[in-house]
């Protein structure tokens, strides 16, 4: 091959009428500049006379009234030869033209052999065994982000808030800065925001090497096909379902996954369903909650709270599909099934290692400024006698912006500043409700005047145990929220106090109604934004008013929902 | 030298962003499944002091702008005039990929074949001819196995004897709609 010819020496050709008709419609055409500078005529006249609306309106544009004149004057010829099905006949011969090139080019074996995919799939994808098997690798894949992820997820929250929180301090001490507001800023702000980060990583890493492997192998495409039918009746389709399932580890890479579906109405409108299922970091906020006010029966309220989303998520589907997105066709579901391959190394730990640092780069700046944000409020004074970084929460400016919203809340039955401000920073990330809720909630200590430095390590590095063994406990419990034993224990050991302050805290806002207050304030959880990182992943995929749509959705169903509940049990009891 | 473009197309699934991540040293995602690639993807290659700019087309069955994805690669392969459209088949599905051949060859766009998968071809007992594709068409045929590395120098090799290919039939500007 010298100088390679790449222009295709072979030309299609056509039955002799619609070539004749070609000719002299690309001729025709041919006589408008415009048209001769933008397409390639053959090519246009053959899509013409196939019909292709967008052509056509560019050439009516373009070519004027003759040449739509000589398009309808070619099709009115062809009519006598094939009716109404034109475009049919050249699809047609379009087809024999490939099989023809591909009978000289392949020679089949005489007998095609069923391959090995096709004997998976006869297992796989069979009606009565293919949802069964879906659900079962589905639970396997939360076992892996669950249980298998959360001694990791203690592990850094333990190395975290333990030794690095020791080392700033030291550092600090060395340099004169210790037990300031610098101290405060790094332990409090930094490492409890960057940190609040970095404790997802084990669960992202376990989510992603649990997808490339359903991915590589080809099983997704499968899940998909599986599921459709099902999937359908909520406004979804197939492939919305995998995103669905991802959103109980975390919102997030939910969002993200969305982009396996090729049409963007069914992109948003799984975005949009995403945020009710409930992801793992509500969980320990269901934990702690339930266990102060429901001690004999969380495991049930937590149940409840996960069968909750998922029914919101159904009745929203169904509600949208019939609305907003119902003048919209659904496109029609047509997958091809991969072969199965075996999974390469490399590819999975590609796969894992990207999205999670894709994760990582797009979560850290928000949760770090709005952490610093947080303690910054909780250590500015606006009334009382304490110094910066030295006041009492309660006299923070924290408290007097969280009361500014507290009417919003009144009305379901936690209208307290505690309880307001907790909500707020859940907005930022779902495990901020605990760690404020654990920092408003808190009476001010006695030993609080002695060694600060140590004392504040030790307070931290307490509220780090109970919180580790919250996680844990809570990530033990998932199984169990699936259906598999629901018999798991709740020995979330609160810190002294706590308990008792938060139940006076929703005691107080609720007119004596805690407990259903507390069920309320569960329920709004489980429904408004689940945490900025997701709002951004919205934005990033959906545009900046699907993510206004997300918002204040979410929150308008949380407000009713947790009005129901409150006002509703009230009513009742 | 100006950059020459050439523009990766084919059905979904047949290994196109394999051969893109092979030839540009790209990161994209891989995956076993259809429609991963829902925008087109850039990158860049340079051989023997040539700058190849590749586009990564999403895959498509067919060029009938039906769905977003047809209407990216239809429009970059009529209006984007890359200077050789390479046509990715897997081989394993020789006919059923070579309808999209079939109307890429119709747009008149200078075209590479390369059959891609025929390891998983030769597995299932089927013998492929690519020179008689080669000879019927006019144009290169290259047999691959992208996922273990065979034919891409092959590929390569091509694209660095690759010479601006003047379209007179398309002057002018290079945005259709």
């Amino acid at each position: 091959m010298t100088s390679i010819g790449l222009t295709p020496s072979l030309r299609m050709t056509y039955a002799s009428p619609i070539e004749a008709e070609l000719t002299r419609l690309s001729e025709d055409l041919g006589h408008c500049p415009d048209l001769v500078a933008r397409y390639p005529m053959r090519w246009l006249a053959i899509q013409l006379l196939e019909g292709d609306a967008l052509l056509q309106a560019e050439v009516e544009r373009l070519g004027g009234s003759v040449a739509s004149e000589a398009l309808a004057a070619s099709r009115m010829r062809l009519e006598t030869h094939y009716g109404e099905d034109l475009d049919v006949a050249m699809v047609d011969q379009r087809y024999r033209f490939v099989h023809d090139l591909a009978a000289q080019a392949l020679t089949r074996p005489k007998t095609p052999s069923l391959t090995m995919s096709d004997r998976v799939d006869r297992i796989v994808t069979n009606r009565w065994l293919g949802i069964p098997i879906f659900l079962g690798l589905m639970w396997v894949v939360f076992k892996l982000t669950t249980d298998v992820a959360a001694p990791f997820v203690d592990w850094i929250d333990a190395v975290l808030t333990g030794p690095v929180s020791h080392w700033i301090i030291s550092l600090l001490s060395i340099t004169g800065l210790s037990g300031g507001w610098l101290e405060s800023l790094l332990i409090d702000g930094v490492i409890a925001g960057v940190g609040g980060v970095l404790v997802f990583i084990p669960v992202l890493f376990s989510l992603y090497f649990a997808l490339a492997i359903l991915e590589d192998s080809g099983y997704m495409a499968r899940s998909a096909f599986v599921m459709d039918r099902l999937m359908h009746r909520l406004g979804l389709h197939g492939k919305s379902f995998l995103p669905m399932i991802v959103g109980f580890g975390c919102s997030v890479p939910a969002i993200y996954a969305t982009r396996t579906l090729e049409n963007e109405r069914d992109r948003i409108l799984t975005g949009l369903l995403v945020p009710f299922m409930s992801c793992s970091a509500r969980l320990p906020v269901y934990v702690l909650v339930a266990a102060i006010f429901f001690p004999t029966m969380a495991g049930l309220v937590i149940f409840g709270l996960y069968l909750t989303g998922i029914l919101v998520a159904i009745g929203l589907g169904i509600l949208l599909k019939h609305t907003l997105f119902g003048n919209e066709l659904p496109t029609p579901f047509v997958i091809e099934l991969p072969p199965y391959r075996l999974p390469t190394l490399r590819n999975i730990w590609q796969q894992m290692w990207e999205r999670t640092a894709a994760f990582l780069q797009h979560a850290w700046t928000i949760i770090l400024g709005t952490s610093m944000l947080i303690w910054l409020l909780l250590a500015l004074p606006v009334s009382g006698e304490g110094g910066f970084a030295e006041t009492d929460v309660d006299q923070s400016a924290f408290a007097a912006v969280s009361g500014v919203v507290t009417p919003v809340f009144a009305p379901l039955g936690f209208g307290s500043w505690e309880t307001s401000g907790a909500l707020l920073t859940g907005f930022v990330a779902k495990e901020v409700v605990v760690s404020t809720m654990i920092q408003v909630y808190n009476v001010p200590g006695e030993e609080e005047e002695e060694a600060v430095a140590t004392t504040f390590g030790e307070d931290l590095l307490a509220i780090g145990g109970s919180f580790v063994s919250a996680t844990s406990d809570a990530l033990k419990a998932i199984p169990s929220i699936i259906g598999i034993n629901l018999a798991a224990e709740e020995d979330e050991q609160a810190p002294d106090g706590l308990t008792g302050a938060i139940r006076q805290g929703f005691d107080a806002s609720s007119g004596g109604h805690g407990a259903l207050a507390a069920l309320a304030f569960l329920v709004f959880v489980l429904l408004y934004t689940p945490c900025m990182v997701a709002v951004a992943a919205a934005r990033q995929e959906f545009g900046s008013r699907w993510m206004w749509v997300s918002i204040i959705g979410q929150f308008v169903i949380a407000w009713l929902a947790a009005l129901i509940v409150f006002q509703g049990g009230r009513f009742f009891l | 030298m100006a950059d020459l473009t050439i523009a990766l197309a084919g059905n979904p699934n047949v290994g196109k962003s394999t051969l893109f991540n092979a030839l540009t040293g790209k990161h994209q995602h891989v995956g076993n499944w259809p429609g991963k690639t829902v925008a087109k993807q850039e990158g860049k290659l340079i051989i023997e002091g040539k700058h190849l700019t590749i586009i990564d087309l999403p895959g498509t069955y067919s060029l009938s702008a039906h769905s977003p994805e047809e209407e990216i690669a239809r429009n970059f392969i009529v209006c984007g005039r890359p200077d050789a459209v390479v046509n990715v088949l897997d081989a394993a599905n020789l006919e059923r990929n070579l309808y999209l051949s079939a109307q890429i060859l119709e747009t008149g766009a200078p075209m590479i074949l390369v059959l891609n998968m025929t390891d998983v071809a030769t597995a299932r007992g089927l013998q492929i001819h690519p020179e008689v594709l080669s000879t019927r068409l006019g144009i290169p045929v290259i047999t691959m196995a992208a996922s273990r590395g065979q034919g891409l120098s092959e590929l390569k090799r091509l694209l660095a004897t690759l010479a601006r290919t003047p379209r007179e039939a398309m002057v002018g500007s290079s945005v259709c709609a």
